[in-house]
């Protein structure tokens, strides 16, 4: 629901911007200069500090960047740090008297890198995007079990609880994994040199090494694995400036709309 | 901008769904029970029942809750103790009450073992396996319980015998 709120509120914030973007722009910007703007796009995560505040069991921060090397081609970065506590409980038992059979803690970093595909035809001077993305990612992280108990379906020694297991958190280190990601998202230049951006993430758990004793059941930039499938889901918001370097002509297009008969 | 609002809805569409996910219910495994079988102490080889059999665990008021009480069995699970390294277990056979005393003939058994903790899944966590299980009889004038032969040591699956009892 929380994510629900934030992604109406976020949509609304970039479709009344943009609207404004466009009255603005009626005039094109450079008169003495032709040609796409080139440069360096550097911003945040906006999701990750926002759910920071809210969820006191996660902090994290993320940073993004990419760089434009042809008309519809990026290459694009993120880089982050996240920390998640997380606990599994019995199913069937209302939040007060909820049953934790574990509880741990994520920490770690991560980098991905790759390229952004824009699909959307611009008008002229406009730089808004529709993007095709794909990352190879990799992060480094330490999982510490906080406490835990016994599963064990006889109560007859424990009728009101689980056995429970040891007490001082156990940390697991040294722990690494990579994936590969393939993105949607969009970019909308807000005001001169601003971009919003959103992206939905879909990721293939490439290489996962474990600790003997406890498995790796969240990754920082991954999110939640799951037992039985290597797929993982993500999403940023991002806010992000555009450093222009320089300018270049796009290429004549050939007969992109022949003339019908 | 049409084509940008399309596809932010699209992409609000599938935010929203990603929140859901699967139920997590543990039923990938769970903490085994300890297999006891009863055999004939005159002809090894043949099953023999435990007539009125009652069991209860030293230390809890109440009878097992994996056999029926006070019936004849020739084979019980018996759960033991996560949390020690032993369970002792009175096991009494031809079990019945006569003003309120038990005439069956009583013997403890004690049951030593190591416990490992193993993760099963995300669902279920935690779960014990026992190892290194040894039996140690306490000595009366009459036991009924001849002989114990620990069959497996380790107590991981629950479809064998771990421990045979000749009486």
């Amino acid at each position: 629901m929380l994510r629900y709120i934030i992604s109406c509120s976020l949509l609304f914030s970039i479709l009344t911007s943009s609207a404004q973007a466009d009255s603005l722009d009626i005039s094109p910007r450079d008169s003495t200069s032709f040609g796409e703007r080139y440069g360096l796009r550097i911003g945040v995560d906006l999701s990750k500090p926002i759910r920071a505040l809210l969820d006191s069991d996660y902090s994290g921060l993320e940073f993004v960047a990419d760089y434009r090397i042809t008309n519809k081609i990026y290459i694009a970065a993120e880089f982050g740090n996240e920390e998640k506590t997380s606990f599994e409980a019995l199913e069937n038992i209302n939040d007060l008297n909820r049953v934790e059979i574990y509880n741990y803690t994520t920490s770690g970093s991560y980098i991905k890198l790759g390229i952004d595909y824009n699909t959307y035809e611009n008008w002229y001077g406009m730089t808004n995007s529709i993007i095709f993305g794909a990352r190879y990612a990799g992060s480094t992280f330490s999982q510490t079990l906080n406490n835990y108990t016994i599963y064990d379906s006889n109560r007859y020694w424990n009728p009101n609880n689980f056995a429970p297991g040891s007490d001082a958190p156990q940390e697991f280190t040294g722990l690494n994994a990579t994936w590969l990601e393939f993105l949607l998202g969009i970019k909308v230049e807000l005001f001169a040199n601003i971009y919003l951006g959103a992206s939905v993430r879909l990721a293939y758990l490439f290489t996962n090494t474990e600790a003997d004793t406890f498995p790796n059941l969240w990754i920082p930039g991954f999110n939640k694995v799951n037992d039985n499938s290597k797929f993982g889901v993500g999403y940023n918001y991002s806010i992000s400036y555009f450093i222009p370097l320089y300018r270049k002509k796009a290429k004549a297009k050939k007969n992109e709309n022949p003339v019908e008969e | 901008m049409g084509k940008i609002k399309i596809l932010l809805l699209v992409l609000m569409v599938v935010i929203s769904f990603s929140a859901c996910e699967k139920d997590d219910i543990c039923v990938d495994g769970d903490t085994p029970l300890m297999i006891i079988r009863f055999y004939d102490n005159d002809n090894p080889s043949e099953l023999k029942a435990v007539p009125n059999l009652r069991i209860i665990g030293l230390g809890q008021s109440s009878t097992v809750n994996t056999i029926a009480d006070r019936t004849s069995l020739d084979s019980v699970a018996l759960p033991l103790r996560i949390n020690e390294v032993n369970t002792s277990f009175i096991f009494i056979s031809d079990s019945a009450d006569e003003d309120d005393l038990e005439t069956g003939n009583i013997d403890t058994l004690r049951f030593d073992y190591s416990t490992q903790e193993i993760f099963i899944s995300r669902a279920c966590g935690y779960i014990a396996n026992y190892d290194d299980l040894s039996e140690t009889i306490t000595s009366d004038s009459e036991n009924w319980i001849q002989n114990i032969e620990i069959v497996s040591p380790l107590i991981k699956l629950q479809d064998s015998a771990h421990v045979k009892i000749y009486h």
